[in-house]
């Protein structure tokens, strides 16, 4: 779904569309349930705010200024949800290998025990990271957005971006060298 | 360009989003330096890592979608409650408090209601000026039914008042669980359109409502009577507030509103689009995928198709949706003659109304001279004394010009 489908929906959406709502977020909501996933750590609290990011794009979506891209918009939400979320609490790292399940189908068992342990290894590596450092990690990497996008998301000048991303980058390889040691 | 402003923008060329001259840019210092090189392998493997760890099931858990539609359909306060009770560190306490305020907003403001609606119930009867006042709710639901609630306003009377608000709530009551497209019309009979006119449409101003068309027959013939038709529309809410104020510009001959039942339609309407949108996302991503030439211009022919029915559909379902939202109202005013002329027919009446034209016609001239007249001595003042003026000029300069040749006299 290109930028000019997601406007479309977003004026849909303004106008008290649910059919839009709903298309919208079948094309958007599994990347921006990762994205806030990934950020908070908690599948549950994941869970009420991927449906608070849907109910308040709702409310918000006559005040899309046009200003950007619908998604990176979007995004926005869901960034300023989750960091204010894990403001007010503590979220209780869980595993996400344990979030998601076994996903090592269709290979042999050392494979998947290896691959087990790359996947542990990182995501110790991630857990240890500042929430900004692995939004940038997400928002760059997973999601594959620009640079101007990212700073208009987390809301910051765009040479913090850079300067967050190449450190964000150090410090994930620094802790996968620690925990490479460590296991 | 320094080293380190290259290590900047390596993560956003690794991901493809850098503009040309960045790009150009980073590829200059990439071939002269092995390590921007190493460093961009390095990020490569570590995007590929990070998007295989993010690797999730395609579709979004549709419980969290549902619980979203949940809330969106909920009124705004309930909804804004939960979203506090969630985190709110006082917990318990404050839903009980919270329920029970919620319960004693809700039944107040059910009570009053009942007693805004009873008054305007009793206001309703009193008023002897409506003779006729209908309302027919259509349903276009299968199986088709009919229902038909009609109130006989000008019955004075305790019988008709009573009867009045049971009937009247259950109608609302259906309005409320259904969605109605309602279309009223008035006949008013009035002195002077031309006022009347200049009422309503500060009326349909006032109640935020536009004039769709206005046709107003203003003869020039005296015998002929002046009349005029206007089509509204108003946001539903203020239908009868409107038709009200609209009747008080005159005297009502007739008023009727007619509620069309169309829920079923607009939910068939949202069903099929959903539908149609979901495969339009199913073809989309059939497209992104690519393949052999024949099967990409299929899915571009089938995907133009689908584009085609949910534009003719949504159109449709914004005209139902707004229909529901706005009312219309259709206005007849009818200038008030206490006497009209009769018209007659025949042989004799065409002589008759000769004769009668003739008469009019030498009556019509004589008064036009007449006022001639009176018009040419109401204005003889001016040209007189512009003459007066003119003759003593004419005078003076006569003597100047003597003077002047004969200078001893």
């Amino acid at each position: 779904m290109n930028d000019a489908d997601d406007r479309a929906l977003l004026e849909q959406i303004a106008a008290r569309d649910r059919v839009a709502f709903e298309t919208f977020f079948r094309a958007h909501g599994t990347a921006i349930h990762r994205f806030v996933r990934d950020l908070v750590r908690d599948n549950g609290l994941a869970e009420e705010l991927t449906s608070d990011v849907m109910v308040e794009v709702w409310r918000s979506a006559g005040k899309f200024g046009g200003r950007s891209r619908a998604r990176t918009w979007v995004f926005g939400i869901a960034h300023h949800k989750a960091i204010d979320a894990l403001r007010k609490r503590r979220a209780t790292l869980v595993p996400l290998d344990d979030l998601l399940g076994a996903a090592s189908e269709g290979i042999g068992p050392e494979e998947a025990a290896l691959r087990a342990d790359d996947r542990r290894r990182l995501d110790e590596a991630l857990a240890s990271l500042s929430a900004d450092h692995r939004a940038v990690l997400e928002l760059t990497y997973v999601e594959g957005f620009s640079q101007k996008d990212i700073a208009e998301i987390v809301d910051c000048p765009l040479a913090t971006v850079k300067t967050r991303a190449f450190y964000a980058k150090q410090r994930l390889r620094d802790a996968l060298e620690t925990a490479e040691k460590h296991g | 360009m320094t080293k380190h402003d290259v290590a900047e923008l390596l993560p956003f060329y690794a991901n493809g989003t850098l503009d040309a001259a960045e790009r150009a840019r980073v590829e200059t210092e990439l071939a002269t330096c092995p390590a921007c090189a190493a460093e961009l392998r390095e990020l490569e493997g570590l995007a590929a890592s990070l998007r295989a760890h993010a690797a999730t099931p395609d579709e979004l858990p549709p419980h969290i979608l549902d619980a979203a539609l949940a809330r969106i359909a909920a009124p705004l306060p309930a909804t804004v409650a939960v979203t506090r009770l969630r985190t709110a560190w006082w917990g318990v306490p404050a839903r009980y408090a919270t329920a029970a305020a919620l319960v004693v907003a809700v039944g107040a403001a059910a009570a009053a209601a009942y007693h805004a609606h009873e008054a305007e119930v009793t206001r309703a009867g009193d008023d002897g000026a409506r003779q006729i006042a209908s309302t027919t709710i259509v349903r276009n639901a299968a199986p088709p039914m009919r229902v038909t609630a009609s109130k006989a306003l000008n019955t004075p009377g305790g019988s008709a008042a009573a009867a009045a608000p049971a009937d009247s709530l259950r109608t609302e009551a259906t309005v409320a669980k259904h969605r109605l497209a309602r279309k009223a019309h008035v006949d008013l009979l009035v002195r002077d359109v031309e006022a009347s006119l200049k009422s309503v449409q500060a009326t349909v101003r006032g109640a935020g409502g536009d004039i769709v068309s206005l046709a107003d027959t203003n003869p020039r013939s005296t015998e002929a009577i002046h009349e005029a038709k206007l089509d509204i529309e108003v946001p539903a809410d203020r239908l009868e507030s409107t038709l009200d104020r609209i009747g008080t510009a005159g005297t009502v001959q007739n008023r009727s509103i007619e509620a069309e039942d169309v829920d079923a339609t607009i939910v068939d309407e949202e069903a099929r689009l959903r539908n149609l949108r979901r495969e339009e996302t199913d073809l989309r991503t059939l497209m992104d995928k690519g393949g052999k030439v024949s099967d990409i211009l299929e899915v571009q022919q089938n995907l133009s198709e689908v584009r085609g029915q949910i534009e003719q559909l949504d159109a449709q379902h914004k005209n139902d949706v707004h229909r529901v939202a706005t009312s219309t109202i259709s206005v007849q005013i009818t200038e008030d003659r206490p006497n009209p002329t009769p018209v007659k027919s025949g042989p004799g009446a065409r002589i008759d109304g000769a004769w009668h034209s003739g008469v009019n016609a030498l009556v019509d001239t004589v008064t036009a001279l007449l006022a001639t007249l009176v018009w040419c001595i109401a204005y003889a003042p001016i040209p007189l004394v512009l003459a007066g003026i003119t003759y003593a000029a004419i005078r003076y300069s006569g003597r100047v010009r003597r003077a002047v040749r004969h200078p001893s006299s």
